[in-house]
């Protein structure tokens, strides 16, 4: 049968309406970046400052949490579907997931969007870290849980899939792009666990007025512990195609198979024990919990250095298998026109520098040079804003016509695209890194202070800031390019074939290598343990200090929005 | 299962590196002395912080020869002392840093250094440098406080031993 | 181990009209010229790129650490 639409046509249908979702956060959350990298460099301020907090809200929860990861979902019902070779149990439970999913990113968005009108009473402008005692309207946090269980529900879903695969298929090895997701999954249960009691039993009840007041360590330290696993959230659909597209793409196959599971595995395990390397400069956390999470976090390196080995390994068999020779010519033989291959690549070597950036993060005692700087936005757009999304960006080239059965619009234009975003974040992360270096802080509308200026080591405050209005215009266009590249191969006349779809066998299988990596149940246990060993005593000394509830009232947002615009008026 | 040697010589080489990593960052903390912000600071209540011997009138307290404690208060959208005062201290001092929040999370950041913390209501963020000669450094909150959260900002003067008019903080 | 050593490729078309009917993107296995298996193939070139990688972070590392961190004018001692 000719393409995963003609396989499974209810499941297609699924994955194409996650994607647009996904798309539409993307478009609106792009536009909201492009006025931020204008507001914050002073080069256009359209709106008032106290506006570009809802903006920079927007922008943060549409792209890291709302574009991210309905792609995902997606994906992985593709994955799931295609690698099981059986469509899922009960379309209909998988059509409540995205219904719920939808509905809570929905409500999400609403009550940030609503800050830009005064008159409606709602606001949200508290970031995507959403840190008490600063408070939202209850609508936020009622969203977000919303749109966690449905992500729960997705993974039901998907391991559903799995068990009656596994029914009729007893002794196989679970297929690659499944076992993938099944860890992601097992991965996020364990994290979200911390969001989800933070909202439900803190936030919530607070926001709406039950209880008085928060301890805003604890919600702090529980939003860390699914703010950090949450990353690899991201990363892992962009990992599942690096190991399972990117080879063929590139001509060739997979490495090996048994080192791209224990490198989920690995993700598995220590994703969630080092949340609190976000926290190494908050107070009431000691010393020696910190260096516990940052061991964990410098060991959570070797999966992702693994993975560069793998995937660049898996990208030179394709090149030496289309005619590549020497050491480093064989880079010339790689598919370079094809806007899904570069795509990848080029994500791949910005997640390599980026990865240099998280070493700086991770690293306990250095965070004093760099904590709440730019550098972190810098490193986390090369990270989740260029592995993650330009990954996906240019998945989408090769996965939408699956979805669709129509052929791309055109190639040359996916092709400046990608390139465009590339060059963009090069100019837009590495003027950020630099200007993070300067002490220029993150989350600001306005980088300029009326009682001290910033110096740098080389160039000057206005270079960086040139560098990124320009990298932040370019990544603008980038998007727009893309949507309309998606858009208008909806318009295509649908075909046989319009992609190849082959994904050809790794070069070193999963058979002969050892089936505790297939065992699901004792990876979650030991992650479990790892999460209690790092976690038990830090949140029972925040408990202790300050107990479940705290002292802090609510500081709702929208009545400080009042307040400023009193002040400025006075 | 196959592996091969490239891959298990990269394998050595990747866990060299994440130990080189915990090893330099081990020397940091050990060698060159640099503590962490941990929870010697204790607890206040950030709704009391009037009645707090201390916060009640922060600012600069003489601990000991050449030594002082500077007790701040983050509030939107201000640094008590520092926006309307200056943080003063002499030259050549050690200041040990006491920052709380009397309302939301805030960041507090002598611009330039790695005077760093976080603010936050409740906890008492303990830190101690040691400054040299004279300069004025410019302070910062760093994490998002509020609507005008970008107007927050203050100054930390260092000033001539000679020129040092004593503590402002306390009676 | 080529299976041919020329290989015309006419550039495929740009233009949607000139397209041939399931036009692909990244259609690799077009221009594979040979199948390299496991035991054929030494990712020699992965090791160069990775090491040159390891070199750069090591460097970077400890100029960050040693010149741009410890070298600052106030640092935290307790």
């Amino acid at each position: 049968m000719a393409t995963f639409v003609d396989r499974y046509p209810e499941e297609a249908a699924v994955v194409r309406a996650t994607f647009v979702v996904a798309f539409v956060s993307l478009g609106i959350g792009a536009f909201f970046g492009l006025i931020q990298a204008l507001h914050r460099t002073g080069y256009v301020r359209i709106l008032d400052s106290v506006d570009y907090y809802t903006i920079l809200t927007g922008h943060g929860v549409l792209l890291a949490l709302v574009f991210t990861i309905f792609f995902l979902l997606g994906l992985f019902t593709w994955a799931v579907a295609r690698s099981l070779e059986r469509p899922l149990p009960d379309i209909r439970l998988t059509w409540a997931w995205f219904g719920l999913t939808t509905t809570g990113a929905t409500l999400v968005a609403v009550a940030i969007l609503a800050g830009l009108i005064p008159s409606l009473g709602v606001s949200a402008d508290v970031l995507y870290t959403f840190y008490a005692p600063l408070q939202a309207h209850p609508l936020f946090y009622a969203g977000l849980t919303m749109f966690i269980v449905g992500t729960w529900m997705a993974g039901a879903d998907w391991f559903l899939a799995y068990r009656a695969w596994r029914a009729d298929n007893p002794d196989d090895r679970i297929p690659l792009q499944t076992f993938m997701v099944l860890t992601t999954m097992l991965m996020w249960y364990l994290s979200t666990i911390g969001v989800a009691v933070s909202a439900v039993f803190f936030l919530l009840p607070w926001s709406f007025g039950i209880v008085e007041t928060v301890n805003p360590l604890l919600t702090r330290t529980l939003f860390w512990f699914f703010g950090h696993p949450v990353v690899y959230f991201w990363l892992m659909p962009a990992y599942l195609l690096w190991y399972t597209v990117l080879p063929k793409l590139a001509g060739g196959r997979l490495f090996s198979d048994p080192l791209a599971r224990v490198v989920f595995v690995l993700f598995l395990l220590l994703s969630t024990p080092v949340g609190i390397h976000h926290q190494y400069l908050d107070p009431g956390i000691s010393e020696g919990f910190k260096f516990i999470a940052m061991t964990n976090t410098m060991f959570l390196l070797l999966p992702s250095l693994l993975t560069a080995f793998t995937v660049v390994a898996s990208m030179e068999h394709g090149a030496r298998q289309r005619g590549g020779e020497g050491y480093f010519k064989w880079l010339g033989a790689l598919p370079w026109r094809d806007p899904a291959f570069t795509g990848m690549a080029l994500a791949g070597l910005m997640f390599a520098a980026g990865g240099f950036s998280g070493m700086i993060n991770a690293g306990m005692n250095i965070n004093y040079l760099i904590h709440n700087t730019l550098w972190v936005p810098g490193h986390f757009h090369m990270t989740v804003g260029t592995a993650v999304a330009l990954t996906m960006m240019a998945g989408s080239y090769w996965l939408v016509p699956q979805l669709t059965g129509k052929r791309l619009y055109s190639r040359p234009i996916g092709l400046l695209q990608v390139v465009l975003w590339f060059v963009g974040m090069v100019f837009m992360s590495n003027a950020m890194h630099r200007a993070g270096l300067a002490g220029v802080p993150r989350r600001t509308a306005e980088p300029q202070y009326q009682s001290f200026d910033f110096s740098t080591a080389l160039g000057s405050v206005g270079e960086l800031q040139a560098q990124i209005a320009f990298g932040g215009f370019l990544l603008f266009v980038s998007v727009v390019l893309f949507l309309f590249n998606i858009l208008l191969s909806s318009f295509e006349t649908p075909m046989e074939s319009p992609v190849d779809d082959s994904l050809p066998a790794p070069l070193s299988g999963a058979e002969g290598s050892p089936l505790v990596l297939d065992d699901l149940r004792l990876w979650t246990g030991i992650a479990i343990v790892l999460v209690i060993l790092a976690y038990t005593l830090p949140l029972g000394s925040i408990v202790t200090d300050a107990g479940l509830f705290g002292d802090s009232p609510g500081f709702p947002v929208l009545i400080d929005a009042v307040a400023m615009l009193k002040e400025v008026v006075a | 299962m196959e592996i091969h040697a490239y891959e298990k010589f990269w394998l050595a080489a990747a866990l060299l590196l994440i130990v080189g990593l915990i090893a330099t960052v081990s020397y940091g903390a050990v060698g060159a002395g640099i503590e962490m912000i941990g929870d010697e600071g204790g607890t206040v209540d950030p709704e009391a912080l009037d009645d707090h011997p201390k916060f009640g009138d922060p600012g600069v307290y003489e601990s000991g020869e050449d030594e002082y404690d500077v007790y701040v208060v983050a509030e939107q959208f201000a640094f008590r002392p520092g926006t309307s005062d200056p943080i003063e201290v002499p030259a050549n001092s050690t200041v040990t840093f006491h920052v709380t929040s009397a309302d939301v999370i805030h960041g507090f950041e002598v611009v330039g250094t790695n005077a760093n913390t976080m603010a936050i209501p409740g906890q008492v963020a303990t830190f101690t440098v040691e400054v040299d000669g004279p300069r004025d450094y410019g302070i910062l909150c760093n994490e998002y406080c509020g609507s005008a959260h970008h107007a927050m900002e203050g100054t930390m003067e260092v000033v001539p031993e000679d020129e040092y008019d004593g503590p402002e903080g306390g009676d | 181990m080529s299976i041919e050593t020329t290989r015309e490729h006419p550039e495929r078309g740009d233009d949607p009209d000139d397209r041939p009917p399931g036009y692909v993107v990244g259609s690799g296995p077009d221009d594979v010229e040979r199948e390299l298996s496991h035991d054929e193939f030494d990712p020699i070139g992965t090791l160069g790129i990775i090491l040159v990688y390891f070199v750069i972070l090591a460097v970077m590392w400890a100029f960050m650490y040693f010149v741009e961190f410890l070298g600052r004018g106030i640092t935290v001692v307790g």
